[in-house]
């Protein structure tokens, strides 16, 4: 069975247009992160959260009243994965658990009738909070930067950076959706999610090096052939396995957000968009840099080995 | 196929080696199911049977992280700012100002509270020498033992930590040192919050306490004896219980209760206390020994209210904190019976340092008291010379020396320690009641057993789901090919979980996800190389040509893209916690795994078919 026979695509003629569609993206994205910013998880905030589940269901108003009887009007409210699951969030700090006795306190007054079990508690202090951010951000730079310096040693330098542009662009591209869809889908920046951009990076940089491994490849033996076209080639031989591999993948990753979980559902999301975006930016933007480059500094000659 | 024998050794070695690590999962995964069934006095005595396999399957099968199997993380901090401000002597106003610029300071920097202390004595021209140690030392000198007791304070910390929970008895626990000033304990199943919060963060009580004259104690225990063999209600704890004898104690039955010889059995039903708990007066004067197997059984008894009501009032029996191993190569830990009051407590300690006696080369223990406690100490040691006192820390022993001679001056000298590691031991718990290590929580986390149960199942359908669609999409895409591939993939599922059982590690959710990822990655191999051997195909290549060309040419490419999800896995491994580093590990051993059965043993199978159905293996 095959999907695509042979092709052939004028991927680098059309460059230009996806460059506006990528940046509108981002801009999309960033004016969301500007507007509304994030939803942050208790790691990166600090205080306390409690998943409780009723026996019951219950609305987020009644438990938001109660909330505000003692004092928590602030405290972020919303269900998670069934009305009986309610996720509560504070970023109130107090002395030992008494945020979470006084939480629970105030459910058992206002639903004396409805029972309810604590599935999770967290109490993050607000120096780790600060620490588990910082880490996050700390890891993934260092994933870019070590990735760029392994990409520009086992190919040309240039590929390098043309592969970490790629990496920012996908990393932007899914904070900015993250962004835009955290009140539709529930999701919370977190530790957990911090994991998927990781991975993202690794996963998206899996169909880059395919694609440069084959301009090398084809470099040495189209020694004339100018990179634009020699680039189009090899995009169009290689399109197959890159939809192929990323298609598996996005398929697990579609499992894993339905029946995932709810723990695990905004690492699913954040790398279903990831491995989407890693997969057109390979084309249309780590390759296309690499292109720029040499067309503009007339460095051609440079890039072929 | 004889050219791939090598080979095919090598993944058969590799399987059985897999099987042979998951099989305690399995064999503790199956326990369970069959205890699960069992209801009351059954279950009770299943676990008696089979104590000793639930233990040692429970000790090596693939742990589940706290996410899963539900229970408390706390991660505690040593408060070093506490801990400078409780060392320094003749504090005035201006020690109070500097302290009060650090605390402010180091709320906003990662500079050390020390060097942070340093600076500002510096920028003031004081020498630090006036609130720490000798007038003489030099800043340096300060600076270094201050840095050194903040490394002590840790260790002390840890210790204080261990003992408590050690003695709260949870199954499972770890206590991990966190950088250079946490520390992480994980408590599986445990989810009173209250109680584990006040466990970890109270003040650690060292007492000094007056060993009870062993008569007393042979009488309350014949007293416990008597009783147990009489109510007829020791709830089975008596018929497993004689395992434990220990030869080297075969002759206790006689100096304990004065009968001739008997056989374990006969014992053991007339004296249900004295067949656990070992007293021998040669061998271990004036305390019991009680075999670590049935430390539970005891504390049970001991924790009977009947049991309670024979105890003198003013007297408690106590635990060592530590077991020792006896002739017989078994653990033992002894109960001592001390008196209730304590002779004196901790405060009075100032300092304690474990070296080696110059003279002997043992190793032993200095301690030093204040001008209060060394009066103290005088009287209690003058009036009971050969007795023994108990050190005791958080309510469990940590040694219990004779008194050799009346102490005066409060500078003690305790010897009998079997090597420098239990002296370093006792000088941290004699350190502990003076100085403690203050530590206060900065991260606590609980999972409840249900959402843990619930992720479970999720982890599982997503895996399941998973699995299923990527094998029928390679068989359908790829034919025979495919199938092979989905042979490497199962292999290669097989080795993640293996190399998880082998390295202790932890299965946490985002772990399964990590899992659920490495069959994406692991199938993205097989289709580089099955892409490129159709490439080859249709060049007109033999299929042994193309299979060749195929692995070779498409080698780099995986390399290459694997090593760079890996960087990732190493760096999330590094500045992540708890579950995401979970998900890190297993995301990097399915890369390693992945690229093994990909390049491995996928080739060896489809070599081996074209060697018997030659062009018939197809590619799709």
């Amino acid at each position: 069975m095959r999907f695509f026979g042979k092709t052939n695509i004028d991927f680098m003629g059309q460059r230009k247009i996806w460059y506006t569609v990528s940046a509108s993206v981002i801009l999309l994205g960033m004016v969301s992160l500007a507007i509304k910013g994030f939803d942050y998880g208790i790691d990166f905030l600090g205080g306390t959260e409690l998943i409780v589940r009723f026996q019951e269901p219950v609305t987020i108003g009644d438990l938001r009243a109660a909330m505000d009887k003692i004092g928590f009007g602030k405290a972020e409210i919303k269900s998670f994965g069934s009305p009986r699951d309610i996720l509560i969030q504070t970023v109130e700090q107090g002395e030992g658990s008494t945020i979470a006795e006084r939480i629970r306190g105030g459910l058992t007054e206002r639903f004396p009738q409805n029972q309810f079990s604590v599935l999770r508690e967290d109490k993050i202090g607000p120096k780790v909070g600060t620490e588990l951010r910082r880490n996050a951000v700390y890891a993934v730079m260092a994933s870019l930067i070590a990735i760029g310096i392994y990409v520009g040693f086992r190919f040309k330098f240039i590929y390098g950076v043309g592969a970490v542009v790629a990496l920012f662009h996908d990393v932007l591209v899914t904070l900015g959706l993250v962004s835009i869809c955290d009140g539709m889908l529930n999701l919370e920046l977190n530790q957990s999610m911090v994991a998927a951009f990781l991975t993202l990076v690794g996963l998206s940089m899996n169909d880059t090096v395919v694609i440069f491994d084959r301009i090398r490849e084809n470099q040495k033996i189209f020694r004339n052939m100018p990179l634009q076209e020699l680039m189009n080639k090899s995009l169009n031989e290689t399109l197959s396995r890159t939809i192929i591999t990323s298609g598996t993948v996005f398929v697990v990753l579609i499992v894993l957000l339905m029946f995932g979980g709810e723990v695990n559902r905004g690492f699913a999301f954040a790398l279903t968009i990831g491995i989407t975006t890693g997969t057109y930016s390979s084309i249309y933007i780590a390759s296309a840099m690499a292109l720029e480059w040499s067309l503009r500094g007339k460095a051609q000659a440079k890039l072929i080995d | 196929m004889k050219k791939y024998t090598g080979k095919i050794l090598l993944i058969a070695a590799a399987a059985l080696l897999s099987l042979y690590f998951l099989w305690p999962t399995y064999r503790d995964y199956s326990l369970r199911k069959t205890l699960s069934t069992l209801h009351g006095q059954d279950s009770v005595q299943f676990v008696e049977n089979h104590e000793n396999d639930i233990k040692e399957y429970r000790a090596k099968r693939i742990k589940l992280g706290l996410d899963l199997q539900g229970g408390m993380r706390v991660v505690l901090e040593v408060d070093v700012l506490k801990l400078i401000e409780d060392l320094a002597k003749n504090r005035d106003d201006v020690f109070a100002q500097v302290m009060k610029e650090v605390r402010e300071e180091s709320r906003k920097t990662d500079t050390s509270p020390v060097l942070l202390l340093r600076k500002k004595f510096e920028a003031r021209q004081i020498r630090m020498s006036r609130y720490y140690r000798n007038l003489r030392d030099t800043n340096d000198d300060i600076y270094k033992f201050l840095s050194d007791e903040t490394t002590k304070a840790i260790d002390r910390g840890m210790e204080i930590v261990r003992n408590r929970v050690d003695q709260y008895g949870v199954s499972e626990p770890s206590i991990q040192k966190l950088g250079s000033n946490r520390i992480i304990v994980d408590l599986p199943g445990v989810t009173r919050e209250a109680e584990v919060r006040t466990l970890l963060q109270g003040t650690a009580l060292l007492e000094f306490k007056l060993l009870k004259e062993p008569e007393i104690m042979y009488r309350v225990m014949e007293s416990i004896d008597k009783l147990l063999a009489a109510s007829n209600v020791t709830d089975s704890t008596d018929t497993s219980a004689t395992a434990a004898m220990p030869d080297s104690t075969g002759d206790t039955t006689k100096i304990a209760t004065a009968e001739g010889e008997v056989s374990p059995e006969v014992f053991a039903k007339k004296h249900p206390f004295f067949s656990l708990a070992i007293v021998n007066a040669q061998q271990f004067p004036g305390e019991a020994v009680v075999a670590e197997e049935n430390k539970e059984k005891v504390r049970r008894i001991l924790d009977r209210d009947d049991v309670k009501r024979i105890l003198p009032a003013d007297m408690q029996l106590i635990w060592s904190a530590k077991g020792r191993v006896l002739g017989n190569g078994k653990r033992y830990f002894t109960l001592y019976p001390v008196k209730s009051t304590p002779e004196l407590t901790g405060g009075v300690v100032t300092s304690a340092q474990a070296t080696l006696d110059q003279s002997y080369n043992q190793p032993i223990v200095r301690m030093e008291m204040n001008s209060e406690g060394s009066h103290d100490w005088a009287r209690i040691t003058g009036a009971n010379i050969n007795k023994r006192i108990a050190i005791v820390l958080d309510n469990a022993v940590f040694s219990a020396p004779v008194v050799r001679n009346k102490i005066t001056g409060g500078s003690s000298m305790i010897e009998g320690m079997d090597n420098i590691e239990e002296a370093r031991l006792l000088e941290i718990v004699l350190k502990a009641g003076a100085l403690p290590a203050p530590v206060e929580i900065v991260e606590q986390r609980s999972v409840g057993p249900s959402l843990g149960e619930d992720s479970i199942r999720s982890g599982i359908i997503s895996s399941t789901l998973a699995t299923v669609l990527t094998v029928l999409f390679m068989l359908v895409y790829y034919r025979s090919g495919g199938g092979v591939a989905d042979i490497a993939l199962i292999f290669c599922l097989l080795f993640v979980l293996a190399v998880l059982a082998a390295f202790q590690g932890t299965l946490t959710l985002p772990g399964i996800a990590g899992l659920i990822l490495t069959l994406a990655v692991a199938v993205d191999a097989n289709v580089l190389i099955y892409e490129r051997i159709r490439e080859e195909l249709s060049l007109g290549k033999t299929i042994r040509a193309a299979i060749d060309a195929g692995y070779t040419k498409a080698f780099t490419a995986i390399f290459d893209s694997n090593v760079t999800t890996f960087i990732t896995g190493v760096i999330l491994f590094q500045f992540g916690s708890g579950p995401v580093q979970g998900f890190a590990l297993t995301l990097m051993i399915g890369i390693v795994a992945s690229l093994f059965c990909a390049m491995i043993i996928s080739r060896v199978i489809l070599n081996v078919m074209i060697e018997k159905y030659g062009a018939r293996v197809s590619f799709g």
